[in-house]
């Protein structure tokens, strides 16, 4: 009997103030290749994207193999199996490599693998090594396609997969080879949910929902997909990807070590710092530059914003990618930097505060951010109005570490 | 007349609070000359206080709205939520600026960043603020209002921690002058009088101000939901 890979039951979802989707189901067994069609704005990506958990309902409950994801009553929990997705926005980040990127994606799903192949068949394993803000629009689509399909090619049981749009900015010969992909693995057991008006997608969808009713009875007789990847270490993934997102692009030293050069720069520019009288004065001035550091929070935050890869991150699991960590270097070596530069000599305990206070800084910035990511616009957003909270703190420490 | 209750209120309480400024100046005796480095900056007290008293009404009401939202989806709510977040900006404006004219005065600084009740304080109206202009930012949907009400939930907790502050740590700003208690309490009889009609006048401009705030809002909704049905949406 098939799996359920994906159960949408009595869902009611607002876009803005106006429901989009009104006492929805749906189902996904493994075998099934469901396309959803119809016009634009009548709910297609509001599906995916409630199914991948990204979307509140008003009402009803997602299930990802038969196990609860989302419920309108807000509980929401990371899916006990892996599953593929690929957003009408790629969900990469253009620092990334597209090894990197897709090594990431199958790691995930626990999994490692040959990626040669699976490049190769679409034409891009010549850009392996180039990272993704190099390709052209449609080379991206085919990373963000793969991405999707990635955690399916390399799971041995049932996997679901959601595809908002994928065809869309693809040649002819990605098209067939999607077409042909899409086949042999729900010939092999997965569970396909996408989002399409492509003729060749509807052709093989052995079931068509138009967002009103559903039509069965196409039969798959595609050949079986055979790679399967090898078994590999998930442990810390965010916390690796995080760094190698922030060590990838410089963020960290870009944002946060230049964030606590200018306000040490701007120090300096008032005279010489050596004279400063101990006590309260010299200690500010020597841990404000860890401090202003953490101010410009997680450099990953930011990165993440791009091509809602947050969002892709998001839907995976519970928490997305951040440089756990790197606040505690910056602020360290900032904070030793500003030590010899005032008084001559590096003050362990100083430094050790330092590092902890950036560290602890950057955390609660990271916090503030993430907590709004879930608003249409969240660049538009005051959050930072909201950072003078960590003033206080400082100057308490600071007070505290001057009587040291 | 009923129509126009808030209109009403909102007038008799600027009325309110401008008498509450002449009395403060003109009628409320002075301080002991060696009670403050500023004796005649005190008076600010008549508004400085109650302006706070009314914010903290602001931020209740706040509070309750982000929950009725948040745990009840009540378009009330949000209307609560809406109007508790601009008429806490209103008033934890007005406190924070009469605070600063007094700190400048009496404690020769505008701002102590290690006050804790000056700090809290102003990170309450701040949040007022976020909330006030990140309303603006964004487009009102079922997303924006659980974040803003979680904010607004949050936020509340700041309410009881500035009240205690000074019973805690007491910094910059003194303990309780009113209903402290045999040994606390510092306030004459005329100086409570205007204080009292102070709070009272700040009391009835931020219900004033909340219903009208309540009623933009409202009507706002109506108008939104007329463009959506034009544009065909359900």
């Amino acid at each position: 009997m098939a799996e359920v890979l994906l159960s949408i039951k009595g869902a009611e979802v607002r876009r803005g103030m106006g429901i989009v989707l009104s006492s929805f189901d749906l189902q996904v067994n493994s075998g099934d290749i469901v396309v959803i069609h119809g016009a634009n704005g009548s709910g297609k990506s509001t599906v995916i994207e409630t199914a991948a958990r990204l979307l509140p309902m008003e009402k009803g409950q997602v299930s990802h193999h038969q196990h609860l994801t989302l419920h309108s009553d807000g509980r929401r929990k990371k899916p006990i199996k892996p599953f593929g997705l690929t957003l009408q926005s790629n969900g990469v980040i253009g620092s990334e490599t597209i090894e990197n990127h897709l090594r990431t994606v199958a790691a995930l799903a626990g999994k490692e693998v040959d990626l040669a192949p699976l490049l190769e068949s679409y034409d891009i394993q010549h850009r392996t090594q180039d990272i993704i803000a190099h390709l052209s629009g449609g080379q991206q689509r085919k990373v963000a396609v793969l991405a999707g399909l990635l955690p399916a090619m390399v799971c041995d049981e049932p996997t679901l997969v959601l595809l908002d749009e994928p065809d869309a900015g693809l040649d002819d010969a990605a098209i067939k080879t999607l077409t042909q992909h899409i086949a042999s693995l729900a010939s092999a057991g997965h569970g396909l949910l996408i989002a399409s008006h492509n003729p060749s997608l509807r052709e093989i969808g052995t079931k068509l929902h138009n967002l009103e009713a559903e039509k069965t009875g196409v039969v798959n007789a595609a050949e079986p997909w055979k790679t399967r990847g090898q078994p590999t270490q998930t442990r810390n993934i965010l916390f690796r990807t995080g760094h190698r997102y922030a060590s990838s692009t410089h963020a960290g030293l870009a944002r946060n070590g230049l964030a606590a050069l200018m306000v040490f720069g701007c120090m300096l520019a008032l005279g010489d710092p050596s004279i400063l009288p101990s006590g309260l004065w010299l200690t500010g001035g020597i841990l404000a530059p860890a401090f202003a550091s953490g101010l410009a929070g997680d450099p990953t935050s930011h990165l993440m914003q791009e091509a809602r890869a947050n969002d892709w991150w998001r839907s995976q699991g519970q928490r997305t990618p951040s440089a756990l960590g790197l606040g505690v270097l910056i602020g360290g070596v900032v904070t030793a930097g500003a030590c010899y530069v005032c008084i001559g000599e590096i003050e362990i305990m100083l430094v050790l505060i330092g590092a902890i206070m950036c560290e602890g800084t950057m955390g609660g910035v990271r916090l503030l951010h993430a907590s709004t990511q879930r608003l249409a616009r969240p660049n538009a957003v005051f959050i930072r109005l909201l950072l003078p909270a960590f003033i206080l703190p400082w100057a308490l420490i600071v007070s505290w570490a001057a009587g040291l | 007349m009923a129509g126009r209750s808030a209109e009403v209120l909102l007038g008799l309480g600027f009325a309110g609070i401008m008498t509450t400024l002449f009395l403060g100046f003109q009628w409320a005796p002075s301080v002991a000359i060696d009670a403050f480095e500023s004796p005649a900056a005190q008076r600010i007290f008549y508004w400085h206080v109650p302006a706070a008293w009314a914010a903290f009404i602001a931020f209740a009401v706040l509070f309750t709205g982000s929950a009725m939202w948040f745990f009840k989806r009540s378009p009330l709510g949000w209307r609560l939520h809406v109007a508790g977040a601009e008429a806490g900006l209103a008033c934890g404006l007005i406190a924070v600026w009469s605070g600063c004219v007094w700190g400048a005065a009496e404690w020769g600084t505008p701002w102590d960043w290690t006050d804790v009740r000056l700090n809290t304080f102003g990170l309450l109206t701040l949040l007022a603020l976020f909330l006030v202009l990140g309303r603006q930012s964004q487009p009102d949907g079922v997303e924006s209002r659980d974040t803003f009400s979680t904010f607004g939930l949050f936020g509340f907790v700041l309410v009881p921690f500035t009240y205690i502050a000074t019973r805690i740590w007491e910094i910059r700003h003194p303990g309780p002058v009113v209903g402290a208690g045999d040994d606390g309490g510092s306030l004459s009889g005329d100086m409570a009088i205007v204080l009292f009609i102070g709070a009272l006048s700040f009391t009835i401009f931020i219900i004033g101000h909340i219903l009208i705030s309540m009623r933009i809002t409202s009507l706002e909704q109506r108008l939104e939901q007329a463009q959506h049905h034009i544009d065909g949406g359900k």
